[in-house]
């Protein structure tokens, strides 16, 4: 969940209220703004759902408090000056990062704490809808700083273009020396985060003025553009692989901006009738601020919210929800409707349920009074889980200890230590389809070594609880019903799940017949029928396993295990055991 | 007739003409006094003795009182060294006297306050003049401590029979010499019955350990006297199996939502990530959606077949939303990543199932369904963190469901478990809206926690799953409820390889 740095004191001046501490943490905290803890700046670090991405930025939090204090209400949308720059979108953009954004900012009051408010919605908005860069990046510029070529738009026109990794060179930020942009990629050491975005690309994404190169997105602005406290004026640019993702992101920074008393320019954007992407041959005006609208039915409001609400309500909350509703003329809709208004920096409102929720976030959910539903259904276990918990019960009552382990594992333990081979490795079929020895689910980038696949059997995990508990009293006699689960084509997923009972016998005198005379007790619990013609497993003592079959269907093994494996697993008792498929016992 | 050996004792031990206390009974008959006592009423039960209490103050010596017993009391000590050294005559000095008195510390005070009380002599300027006429011999204080000391082995005795008056005893107790304590003591007499039966003959009864099968079948039982056990003392160590304290805990759950009308679930770990995530409505670029969050699978690595016509469902309502005023993501969506197969990081794959007419068939609302069931999270392993754990699931399918009873269903859920005062803070899911964390005043520690995540799927999750109804969901994890409902502090003692054993061996039940 994204994290944001405010400081009280720029949240009181932008509210204009003069709250405490304490008032304010509350007040966010109903906004759902978790108070995490202080910054070594004094500054609240404020925790929030990945919803309302407007509130990345601390101009942001302000607006929610004012529509929250009732100060504002219903939607507002800044009035923005035409467009004196053009950004020309060129055909040799790379196709992996085809879509560019822009705006002027103008007769901005910048000091220290405005900076870093603008750096902290840049890094948010990079984190979150930017998708670490990928799916949209934002540079900002010192306008005075930009020099204006002639070309489509007129006198101030910048592009955006694609170049070779090795075709200009420009001084990057955090830098004395120019670069190359395959040069920021091997020695900057912004290059190695975001590197990657490139990587494959023919031609790098590039935007230039008359002057030259001064940004390389989505990597690295030029030196030469640096804003500071100094700067006035911005441009901003935003790259990406969505149109749509990268004008938001320049809606809520242009509203953050707009907030501290800057004037919003608009910015052409011209696409080539070659250039790659949706937009090939237009021009957009942006930032698009242009409103969305919701039809959203009264019967739908009052079902979700579960009260009657009068049009009066609905419109009153939605305008403290920052909304803009009117009651529809529309008049086929049983109940009525409203047309409602969405704001350009709202990018988390997809459908009427979004503006429901936001109607009840404004009459408040938590003052509606519970009700259990005049609901009737008849419960029920599903049959898999009744057979799992007598067989558990069965278990316990012949004094086995219920063991709940991991259903991941790696192959040393479930495979090697096993005395079994690894059934991938090609010496590995001597051993047939003993159980245990089927090919392993495998993770792609496990979290350890220690959890790399999913066991094809249990036992492995009861000789590990044996060999961590070897300190603990003996007999220990332990049993396990969980999952295991092997490669198998007929499956759908290709993976066979299924339910394995297994148990172990670990005492100074456990045998063959300790182990069989509770197999016995169990299957005849179940009315089954119990056989155990010999068979060899390299787990067990040769001439001491058996496979275990019930009602004529073979579902497992028993014997008493190989002191290889005893050793193995530093235990100094003999141990005898038996695993079999649960579903032999339905 | 038979009788216990202790019974038979006492009984032959006893007068039939004159009451005997039961002490002395005891020492005749060689018994402990509990156990004479103890036989003594078993006999008056049967009306074969009679017993007879009296109350007493037993006045008994004190570890100083015995000293003075044995080494004379300090006054006496300084008035013998007194005379000795020719006191009677004219005084000497204080100091020679102590030093030939072998007195010191606080015997000093004492010697010099009771030797003057006494009229033993006088101690003036240091120098002390002794009384010849004093005589130790006659010192009522000295007489009661030397009859206590001679009295036995508990230097102590029954008031009545020390020809002591009062005031010596007040006194010796002022100085803790004695202690007094009224005791009741009994005294045993044979009844008549009692000595018919002593003439007619009263043997001991046989004495056994263990109730054979030989005695009970023979009617032996009758006649023998069982051997006393200590039922005090602790019994050795029994160990039985148990069911594992998540399983039990589990089942708690599955009873209460049993309970209150919910079906049980089933369904795949492994699954593609079309069940797991796009039918949620969750983006493929969502930063959840990445291996650093849930276990994608390398073998096998996609699954076979999707039904095609839920999965162009599904693909529209990511790119173009759902309903007139519906909009997409503005994300990419492609067939590969849906069916790419994940080790679960949610049970919700399962209502996705069933919800989709595709695990049961089709649903017809209203519908209660639930599972409780190993989820998979690419997460830190800590103590309260488990790269595997259990999820509670459950939702709801009926017409026109609200918030309120979303509310009132999770209330009743909570409070089988003691949470109570829930609070349902306003939340975003992708797959939910409204949506709500639950938070919950904990049973123990009275503080809110966190118990949950709760909504209503969005239509873009339920339309191309072809409900058209409404349903409400939640989920929260199970070892969470364990730890909140039983205050474990580390869950890896608990869940997995590195298990305690003997935790789970001690721990409390469930019910």
């Amino acid at each position: 969940m994204p994290v944001v740095d405010v400081d009280p004191d720029e949240l009181r001046d932008l509210t204009g209220r003069e709250k405490s501490d304490d008032d304010l943490r509350a007040d966010l905290f109903d906004l759902g703004l978790e108070f995490e803890g202080w910054t070594e700046d004094d500054e609240m670090q404020l925790e929030f759902a990945p919803d309302r991405l407007d509130r990345l930025s601390v101009e942001g939090i302000a607006r929610s408090l004012r529509y929250h204090y009732g100060d504002d209400r219903g939607v507002y949308v800044p009035t923005t000056n035409d467009a004196e720059w053009t950004i020309e979108v060129d055909s040799s953009v790379p196709e992996g990062r085809p879509y560019v954004t822009g705006a002027v900012v103008r007769g901005l009051d910048m000091d220290e704490e405005a900076l870093q408010s603008l750096i902290q919605v840049q890094e948010k908005l990079h984190a979150t809808m930017g998708r670490g860069r990928a799916k949209g990046a934002i540079g900002v510029h010192d306008l005075v700083a930009l020099k204006g070529a002639p070309g489509t738009g007129g006198e101030k026109t910048i592009r955006y273009v694609g170049v070779d990794p090795d075709g200009d060179r420009f001084v990057p930020l955090d830098s004395d020396s120019e670069m190359t942009p395959a040069d920021v990629l091997s020695d900057h050491p912004i290059g190695d985060k975001y590197g990657d975005l490139v990587d494959g690309f023919d031609r790098y994404p590039a935007i230039y003025d008359s002057i030259g190169l001064f940004s390389f997105p989505p990597v690295i602005n030029g030196r030469r553009t640096e804003v500071s406290t100094q700067s006035r004026d911005l441009f901003i640019e935003m790259t990406g692989t969505d149109q749509w993702t990268i004008d938001h992101m320049l809606n809520i920074v242009c509203y953050a901006l707009e907030a501290r008393g800057a004037r919003v320019e608009r910015v052409d954007v011209t696409y080539d009738d070659d250039a790659t992407g949706e937009f090939a041959g237009e021009t957009l005006d942006r930032p698009d601020l242009s409103v969305d609208r919701k039809t959203v039915t009264h019967d739908r409001i009052e079902s979700i919210i579960g009260v009657d609400l009068s049009p009066e309500e609905i419109v009153d909350c939605a305008e403290r929800a920052g909304l803009d509703a009117e009651v529809s003329e529309d008049a086929d809709v049983d109940g009525g409707a409203y047309e409602v208004e969405i704001p350009p920096y709202r990018v988390d409102v997809l459908h009427p349920l979004d503006v429901i929720d936001d109607i009840g976030r404004a009459y408040g959910f938590n003052d509606l009074a519970p009700r259990y539903p005049d609901v009737s259904t008849v419960g029920g276990r599903h049959e898999r889980s009744r057979l799992e918990d007598a067989a558990r019960d069965a278990l316990v009552g012949l004094g086995f200890e219920d063991l709940l382990n991991f259903h991941m594992i790696n192959a040393a333990e479930n495979f090697e230590r096993m005395n079994l081979g690894d059934p991938r490795e090609d010496d590995a079929h001597a051993h047939g389809d003993v159980l245990g020895a089927a090919e392993p689910t495998t993770i792609r980038e496990p979290y350890s070594e220690a959890y790399t696949m999913l066991r094809t059997w249990a036992l492995p995990s009861l000789l590990m609880v044996l060999e961590r508990n070897t300190h603990r009293a003996y007999p220990q006699d332990l049993a396990e019903i969980g999952l295991a689960a092997h490669l198998d084509e007929s499956e759908n997923t290709g993976v066979a799940e299924r339910r394995t009972v297994a148990a172990v016998l670990a005492r100074t005198d456990a045998s063959y017949e300790d182990a069989k005379a509770r197999l016995q007790a169990l299957a005849g619990a179940f009315g089954k029928t119990l056989e155990t013609p010999p068979t060899e497993h390299p787990s067990f003592i040769p001439g001491r396993a058996a496979e275990v079959v019930l009602d004529g269907e073979s579902a497992g093994v028993i014997g008493e295990i190989h002191p290889e494996v005893l050793v193995e697993h530093d235990l100094e008792l003999p141990v005898a055991a038996f695993e079999f498929r649960l579903d032999a016992l339905n | 007739m038979q009788l216990p050996q202790a019974q038979v004792a006492v009984l032959k031990t006893a007068d039939p003409t004159e009451d005997r206390p039961i002490t002395e009974v005891a020492q005749a008959a060689d018994l402990k006094p509990e156990a004479a006592t103890r036989a003594a009423f078993a006999l008056e039960a049967e009306d074969l003795v009679e017993i007879t209490e009296h109350e007493e103050t037993a006045v008994a010596l004190t570890d100083e009182g015995r000293q003075y017993a044995e080494a004379e009391l300090p006054e006496v000590r300084l008035y013998e060294a007194a005379i000795d050294a020719g006191a009677d005559d004219r005084p000497v000095a204080l100091g020679q006297l102590l030093g030939d008195a072998g007195l010191d510390g606080d015997a000093v005070d004492i010697a010099l306050a009771n030797f003057a009380r006494k009229g033993y002599g006088a101690v003036e300027s240091g120098e002390v003049s002794a009384d010849p006429d004093a005589d130790p011999a006659a010192d009522a204080e000295r007489a009661v401590i030397g009859a206590l000391a001679a009295g036995g082995a508990a230097d102590s005795a029954d008031a009545a029979d020390l020809d002591a008056d009062e005031d010596v005893l007040n006194q010796l107790e002022r100085r803790g010499l004695i202690e007094r304590e009224e005791r009741t003591t009994r005294s045993v007499q044979v009844s008549d019955r009692g000595v018919t039966a002593l003439m007619e003959g009263v043997e001991v009864a046989e004495r056994v350990d263990e109730l054979t099968p030989e005695l009970i079948t023979s009617g032996e039982w009758a006649d023998v006297e069982f051997a006393e056990y200590n039922v005090e003392a602790d019994a050795g160590a029994f160990r039985g199996g148990k069911e594992h304290i998540l399983r039990q805990t589990a089942n708690r759950v599955k009873d209460v939502l049993v309970g209150m009308g919910f079906e049980e679930m089933e369904g795949p770990h492994a699954d593609a990530q079309f069940w797991i995530n796009d039918c949620l409505f969750m983006p493929q670029d969502h930063p959840a959606r990445t291996h650093w969050d849930q276990f994608a699978l390398a073998e096998p690595s996609e699954i076979q077949e999707l039904p095609e016509d839920l999965v162009e469902r599904v693909r529209s309502a990511h790119r173009e939303g759902v309903g007139e005023d519906g909009d997409g993501y503005h994300s990419p969506w492609d067939i590969e990543t849906a069916k790419s197969l994940d080790l679960r990081g949610h049970t919700t794959s399962l209502s996705m199932r069933y919800l989709s007419g595709h695990q049961v068939g089709e649903l017809d609302p209203p519908k209660r369904f639930f599972s409780v069931e190993k989820v998979y999270r690419n997460d830190t392993l800590d103590p309260t963190h488990l790269l595997e754990f259990f999820q509670i699931e459950g939702w709801v399918m009926a017409e026109d469901l609200s918030v309120r009873d979303l509310f009132g269903t999770f209330t009743e859920f909570y409070e089988q478990f003691g949470i109570t005062d829930l609070e349902f803070k306003p939340h975003y899911n992708p797959y939910t809206e409204p949506s709500f964390e639950l938070f919950g005043t904990h049973p123990e520690t009275g503080e809110l926690v966190e118990v949950g995540n709760s909504g209503i799927f969005r239509d873009e999750v339920l339309r191309p799953l072809g409900v058209d109804v409404d349903v409400m969901a939640w989920g929260l994890s199970l070892e969470r409820l364990l730890m909140l409902m039983y205050g474990f502090e580390d869950i890896r003692d608990v869940h997995g390889t590195l298990c305690d054993l003997q935790l789970l061996r001690d721990v409390e039940v469930v019910y």
